[in-house]
């Protein structure tokens, strides 16, 4: 892992952080909340990734990253499906 | 050895056993996260009203707080491998100060929600919510320490290990804000 690749990630962070907590305010005043919903869910598997690979050097070991990605996506999946049960009930 | 020798064990960054905790405690983290979603189903109104009393600016500083904490701990572990000790030791010890900041914030949330007379068995939300947060904090305290340990002593290997604990807080954070703080 590289200095300027941990500052690029590091990067990424503060503003996806920064994109879903303006997304959570637009959800506050009634715009789309499913859809942003969803969108949070999606900003927060890249900063996951971003995590993995990154910071905890996951880029690194070619042989795990697919595994740890992958879950990671399952996971994720399984909580935006949980969260739009209500939405067709 | 070359790259190409290397078992796939041997490719983990630091330490097997770090990675058996850390795949634990997401799986721990992950389930309580599925948990809360799956009771929202039945109270969705009732959540986001219960939402509503949480600070998510707040929150949101404290995820800054947190992704940058880590940075700092991971330029720590570089510093380390290129035996620029004291430089790795001050970013530790700034990782850590910016973890008991985390815990400042989080404490302060947790007094405002108990002034108003809210505890684990006003709603469920509730009752998810101090859980989930609540031992995720267990873990940055934890975490300083472990930090500060490491700052004082400074090897690439030592860093490496606490570095991997730290980003795993790190890691269950940024999907515990979210679920907890965002979605409604």
């Amino acid at each position: 892992m590289t200095a300027r690749r941990l500052t690029i990630a590091w990067a990424w962070l503060l503003g996806l952080s920064l994109a879903s907590t303006a997304v959570a305010a637009l959800i506050e005043s009634g715009a789309g909340t499913t859809a942003a919903g969803a969108a949070i869910l999606g900003v927060a598997l890249v900063k996951a990734r971003l995590i993995l690979l990154d910071y905890l050097g996951l880029a690194q070991a070619p042989s795990w990253r697919g595994g740890f990605v992958v879950s990671l996506g399952v996971f994720t999946a399984l909580l935006a499906g949980l969260y739009l049960v209500p939405a067709f009930l | 050895m070359t790259a190409e020798a290397r078992t796939p064990l041997e490719e983990l960054p630091g330490e097997v056993m770090m990675w058996v905790l850390i795949v634990s405690e997401l799986l721990v983290f992950g389930a309580g996260l599925a948990a809360f979603l799956g009771v929202r189903i039945a109270d969705p109104a009732g959540f986001a009203a219960a939402q509503d009393t949480l600070h998510r600016t707040a929150a949101g500083v404290n995820t800054l707080v947190l992704v940058t904490s880590g940075y700092l701990a991971a330029r720590a572990t570089l510093w380390a491998g290129d035996l620029r000790h004291g430089r790795s030791a001050l970013a530790l010890v700034t990782a850590a100060a910016l973890g008991v900041a985390f815990v400042v914030l989080k404490a302060l949330e947790f007094r405002d929600l108990a002034m108003q007379g809210i505890g684990t068995e006003t709603h469920a939300f509730y009752t998810f919510y101090f859980l989930l947060t609540g031992f995720h904090a267990a873990h940055v305290v934890a975490g300083v320490l472990i930090l500060l340990l490491v700052a004082v002593w400074n090897s690439h290997r030592n860093v490496e290990v606490a570095g991997s604990f730290w980003h795993m807080v790190d890691l269950v954070w940024v999907l515990l804000f979210p679920v907890i703080y965002l979605l409604r």
